[in-house]
């Protein structure tokens, strides 16, 4: 509290005020101040960070340690293993498939939900009469709860009563099996892109913060709308998208969904899900509630993690060359 | 807004009336399929069990089964599994938004050393998936006894959520420096500027927040799934798993009438705060 007390070393050159002082205020009550700032700020954020530690660093430890050891929650017999999991995981021919799906599953379902949401902002973005509840209705699906997505997906694509198949029977096609290989997979593109209102919401805050006079000046120049949309709205737009295809892969990593749509769509019945909905979390769920491999399953998750950071990493990287950012506060007026 | 820019010949005239048909038909048909799914699933709540079991499909219930509704609120307890959904809900969006403010605000206006890392890491724990740490989470809540209880969610609360601070962080980064400037000559400290001029200014962020967290919450199904007992567990749990006869049989056309009373409350809190909302995810500071 004192802040009298604060020494005034340190390198005084190093930190420039925010702004130069025009009045020169007294150095004394800029440093104390500047102390002051210091510890507030330690305070504001230490919610997070303590938070952090033992919400996330610790659990992710423990896992670690986990994943060394044959733990099953029961058995008092657990022994370490040292990689012998990881060995094991290496050799299981379930984790590359189900790593396969989930691959292929990110790279289709977040350039589409992507695609379809930025086009949904194009398109309600436009002066158009109901804007409002276009904006509200195609949007209504994303906060739509995963359970809720899962049990609209099971009633449409039923293959007895739903929707999908009546439709097909309708223009005299055989009803399908959706929920079922092979078709199971697009049922889960599908329940996916239906939630692209996401991207819609965040890239309609984004478009709006395009300015006009960018788009007015390029319409005189005779740019075409799509020439304006590609060098201009896209561009602008970028740092969203990055967000977004960040984000999206993350969140198509663990969804949860493949299991939703089962029949009795608990944890427990994991196994029973169709081949191509079985992915690289489903195999986790799998070893850890119904096998109780709390070890393995932990080793799973941890490559799982790395895999991650890998792909983020990648990803950065390939689009820092293209992401444009106006960071400068200053510059917005 | 048509009338004034319109050119004198009429070949455009006529170009741009048929671009407003193509877009609104392409607006109607997009809306109608996503909307269609949730329409389904009310059709479904509306018929009967032998109607659903039918081949080929019913397109519309031949006597509109109301009751269906009445009979999925009795057949489990719903309305108790609807208050402990709310109770968790409100506990954690609460927490978390007034967190996520707070970490927001010091990543937004204040700074000490280490800031940037602190930041890259708080980033970068957005990309973790949160599947990873819950089940090692949940072996440790088991470790002390928290299974079963909502502290859980009371923690989660508390340590703030890295997406809701960035969106703080966004918001509160674009007000003006002025807004504080004055307050610090007077000398008032930060936590009075941050709850006395920077959260009355940020309704439309807090609003987006408690809204979001709240859907996450009411959403969640794995978490009650792995922390809860059958009875004190969330609506979301209990929709996908108890709607089955003695003999173990789901019970569609129920399970369809429970789901649409589920999702409901979502979509009215969304309507209500949607204003809110898209003006807290634009990030748009004093205009």
């Amino acid at each position: 509290m004192t802040v009298e007390q604060i020494p005034v070393t340190g390198r005084p050159g190093r930190r420039p005020a925010a702004r130069p002082a025009r009045t020169a205020p007294a150095e004394r009550r800029r440093i104390s101040m500047t102390g002051r700032r210091h510890r507030a700020f330690y305070l504001f954020t230490a919610p997070w960070t303590i938070g952090f530690l033992l919400l996330t660093v610790v659990p992710m430890a423990y896992a670690l340690w986990l994943s060394f050891t044959t733990y099953d929650g029961i058995s008092p017999n657990w022994r370490y293993v040292g990689l012998g999991n990881y060995g094991e995981l290496f050799s299981d021919p379930q984790t590359w498939k189900s790593l396969g799906r989930t691959g292929l599953f990110a790279i289709t379902s977040v350039p589409l939900s992507i695609i379809a949401g930025l086009g949904l902002a194009v398109l309600v973005n436009r002066p158009i009469k109901a804007r409002g509840l276009f904006r509200t209705l195609l949007y209504l699906p994303a906060v739509v709860p995963p359970v809720g997505a899962g049990l609209t997906f099971k009633a449409l694509f039923d293959q007895n009563s739903g929707a999908a198949n009546g439709v097909l029977t309708l223009f005299g096609f055989d009803a399908l099996g959706w929920l079922a290989d092979p078709y199971a997979r697009y049922v889960l593109l599908m329940s996916v892109l239906w939630a692209a209102g996401n991207v819609m919401i965040i890239s309609l805050a984004g478009l709006q913060d395009v300015p006009r006079e960018l788009h007015e000046a390029a319409r005189i120049d005779g740019a075409s709308a799509w020439r304006t949309f590609r060098s201009i709205t896209v561009p602008l737009l970028s740092p969203v998208l990055l967000f977004q295809t960040v984000t999206g892969v993350i969140a198509s990593v663990q969804t949860i969904m493949p299991l939703l749509l089962t029949p009795d769509g608990t944890t427990a019945g994991v196994t029973a899900l169709p081949q191509s909905n079985y992915l690289y979390m489903m195999h986790v769920f799998s070893q850890y509630f119904a096998l109780g491999r709390y070890g393995y399953a932990s080793a799973l998750l941890w490559v799982l993690f790395v895999l991650i950071l890998i792909a983020t990493g990648l990803i950065f990287r390939f689009t820092s060359g293209v992401v444009f950012y106006n960071v400068d506060p200053e510059a917005k007026k | 807004m048509t009338a004034t820019s319109l050119p004198p010949d009429s070949a455009p005239r006529v170009r741009i009336r048929v671009h407003r048909l193509v877009l609104y038909t392409v607006l109607v048909a997009v809306t109608g399929l996503f909307v269609g799914p949730f329409g389904w699933l009310v059709l479904s709540g509306l018929k009967t069990p032998a109607e659903l079991a039918a081949s080929p499909v019913h397109w519309l219930p031949s006597h509109v089964q109301w009751h269906n509704f009445a009979d999925a609120f009795h057949l489990i307890d719903f309305l108790g599994y609807a208050r402990n959904s709310l109770i968790i809900a409100l506990i954690y969006a609460t927490l978390v938004t007034l967190s996520s403010a707070w970490v927001g605000f010091g990543f937004a206006r204040l700074d000490a050393p280490g800031k940037k890392t602190l930041f890259g890491i708080l980033i970068g724990s957005m990309m973790l998936p949160q599947m990873i740490t819950l089940l090692p989470t949940y072996l440790i809540f088991a470790k002390l006894g928290m299974v079963d209880t909502y502290w859980p969610w009371v923690f989660w609360g508390l340590a703030a959520a890295p997406y809701l601070v960035f969106l703080f962080r966004q918001f509160f980064a674009g007000l003006p420096r002025e807004l504080e400037e004055a307050a610090i000559v007077d000398g008032c400290g930060y936590g009075t500027i941050f709850w006395r001029i920077f959260l009355p200014q940020s309704w439309p962020v807090l609003s987006a927040s408690f809204v979001i967290a709240f859907t996450w919450s009411w959403g969640d199904y794995i978490a009650p799934q792995l922390l809860l007992s059958t009875d004190r567990s969330t609506l979301a749990v209990a929709v996908m798993s108890t709607y089955v006869t003695s003999a173990g049989t789901p019970v569609a056309n129920l399970q369809a009438a429970a789901s649409v009373m589920y999702v409901v409350p979502i979509l009215l809190i969304f309507l209500v705060a949607q204003r809110g909302f898209v003006a807290g995810m634009s990030t748009t500071g004093l205009k």
